[in-house]
């Protein structure tokens, strides 16, 4: 199924198993633990002690010594220091428009192309497997052959449309770099909301059909809310890779020309590996991610209002 | 699946068709594009106007990847962490999705949505503090200083996908197992492995990719050239002047290949895993 499935506490295992129940209960739970408790581990120690020490970091005077940092003290001042800087206000104001203006281009197209896919009488198969490969594809790979393409002098697409030297110039550069993310991810969007058409009953669509209904009223009375939950699922996962940005603009523009490609995630990375300012740094790291948190929240809220309205 | 009868019908098929080729064109152009420069000359790479077919074909590039330039080193390094990791994040994953999935533990609930919004964290996020860690234990430029932050980052999704697959099979058939005297590690070996087999195919799929592609961390780690991975060393082959094009497209071409075909033998299970609701693409 297409729905973020909450996990439902299983009725107790023991039960049918021969010996005394309760002791077999306590001795099967000592075991999922023992067998969780490597993954366990693992993830405690490289995700969650990481955040909270991203977090620590944030809030205090970060000193950087011979062989890592130190932390002395509470302050408030890298986040004073982040939330009155401009640049990082343009990166949060680029990151936001790229997000939105990536994710509802894919959201729109990747639906399109599952429609007509989904009416494809055959080869099906190989035209899941052609979506695949920019999925799989290494996205730094992705940036530099987008490079070669928009090259201000010989790249083809400077050739094709004559628009010169289009990374060095800030807006054609945002959108050449949208262009790429478009390309890599909608056949991404449109496997996601393929799986989930091919998974509508159909007699609903005859019912309409029967009732004179026309392809638009049944695409956006009955196809859109039914795929409500496949879609904010599409969209929860493009919301959360294109708010993190990072590696298209890092190969392709540096995050420049100036700052106009320069994403909150380049932006905490320049501050904490090129310029070691690791507290600022930290607390651009733990704005994002805390922003991306309440980006998926909102993106899935507002995302269910609006296709429910659509659906009445 | 819905079957739609409609008037003119044939008109809607050649409409489809054209569309898929629409799409075809739009995904298959870019591709075509990096494998074509791939087996140019460098004087054909900054033709202008561009050549859209390869004249003379030229393989030189894909010697200088490996000559000139240490793509062979990246190419083992890649291989190297994305295959141990995925490994590791298997024998985790199914032992802690087996647990999650069957045994009566207590506060499962909690910890299945812990490890969904662990996995929702960007990597921006703790970057800098695994930066610390890793200088401190002396593993920047290591092969353990990529494989256990990629096992950590790509277990949250493997443990979901297990227990998802583990929850359907039938409890009668490990019982059958116990009650036959086998111990929990050999039930989960010859029972319920092999009938959580495609668990393990999508998981480990997701999780090779995942690592194969990663750049940021292998960045910020690996920064040595004998430990880079392949998206380091195609992103900084070269200079800021000068960028050898011709031969990070053939790199390129040799990196994309072996996860297409992965991808494509496994893409059934690829599509499972994209739909069931626990992925970041």
């Amino acid at each position: 199924m297409t729905t973020i499935s909450t996990p439902v506490e299983e009725a107790p295992t023991g039960a049918g198993l021969v010996g005394r129940p309760d002791v077999n209960r306590k001795r099967m739970a000592r075991l999922g633990w023992a067998f969780s408790a490597p993954a366990l581990i693992i993830i405690g120690a490289v995700t969650i002690f990481p955040i909270v020490y991203s977090v620590a970091m944030s809030l205090s005077h970060v000193n950087v010594t011979g062989n890592g940092i130190s932390l002395n003290g509470f302050t408030w001042a890298n986040y004073s220091l982040v939330l009155q800087n401009s640049t990082w206000h343009y990166a949060l104001g680029f990151t936001i428009i790229y997000t939105l203006v990536t994710v509802l281009v894919e959201l729109a197209l990747g639906t399109m192309i599952a429609l007509v896919l989904e009416r494809l009488a055959a080869g099906r198969g190989w035209m899941m497997a052609l979506l695949l490969l920019p999925w799989s594809m290494i996205t730094v790979i992705n940036a530099q052959l987008w490079s070669y393409i928009y090259q201000g002098t010989y790249g083809v697409a400077t050739y094709l449309f004559g628009v010169q030297n289009i990374l060095g110039t800030s807006k054609p550069a945002i959108v050449a770099l949208m262009i790429a993310d478009i390309w890599k991810t909608t056949p991404f969007v449109a496997i996601i909301v393929l799986a989930g058409l091919v998974m509508l009953p159909g007699d609903i669509y005859e019912a309409a059909e029967v009732d004179g209904s026309s392809d638009w009223s049944t695409f956006w009375r009955i196809t859109v809310p039914l795929l409500r939950p496949t879609l904010a699922l599409a969209v929860l996962f493009r919301v959360l890779q294109a708010f993190g940005l990072f590696d298209l603009p890092f190969v392709m523009t540096n995050g420049g020309p100036g700052t106009s490609t320069t994403s909150l995630a380049i932006l905490g990375y320049n501050a904490m590996f090129k310029n070691l300012s690791f507290g600022p740094g930290a607390a651009v790291a733990v704005t994002t991610a805390l922003l991306v948190l309440l980006g998926c929240l909102i993106s899935l809220r507002t995302f269910k209002v609006q296709v429910g309205k659509e659906g009445n | 699946m819905r079957k739609r009868k409609r008037t003119g019908w044939h008109r809607v098929i050649n409409g489809v068709n054209i569309s898929t080729l629409v799409v075809v064109v739009f995904i298959a152009a870019p591709l075509y594009w990096l494998i074509a420069s791939s087996f140019k000359t460098p004087a054909a790479m900054g033709a202008s106007p561009p050549q859209f077919f390869p004249s003379p074909v030229s393989g030189a590039n894909y010697s200088q990847a490996f000559k000139q330039y240490d793509f062979g080193v990246y190419f083992r390094n890649s291989l190297i962490v994305s295959l141990v990791a995925t490994a590791l994040v298997l024998i985790f994953a199914t032992m802690a999705g087996y647990a999650l999935g069957r045994l009566p533990m207590r506060g499962k609930f909690t910890l299945m949505v812990s490890l969904l919004i662990i996995s929702l964290f960007p990597a921006i996020a703790v970057i800098a503090p695994l930066y610390v860690l890793l200088k401190n234990v002396g593993w920047l430029n290591s092969y353990q200083g990529l494989i256990i932050p990629y096992t950590a980052f790509n277990l949250p999704f493997a443990i979901w996908i297990m227990r998802n697959y583990m929850l359907g099979i039938p409890k009668e058939m490990e019982e059958t197992g116990r009650i036959d005297g086998a111990g929990p590690l050999r039930t989960i070996w010859s029972i319920v492995l092999p009938m959580a087999l495609p668990g393990v195919f999508t998981a480990g799929i997701f999780c090779f990719t995942a690592c194969w592609t990663e750049f940021l961390m292998a960045l910020t780690f690996n920064s040595v050239n004998n430990y880079k991975t392949i998206p380091v060393g195609i992103a900084t082959f070269g200079t800021a002047l000068q960028v050898p094009y011709g031969t990070i497209f053939a790199a390129s071409v040799v990196a994309v290949v072996p996860i297409g075909i992965l991808v494509f033998i496994f893409r059934r299970f690829v599509i499972s895993g994209l739909t069931s609701g626990a992925v970041k693409g």
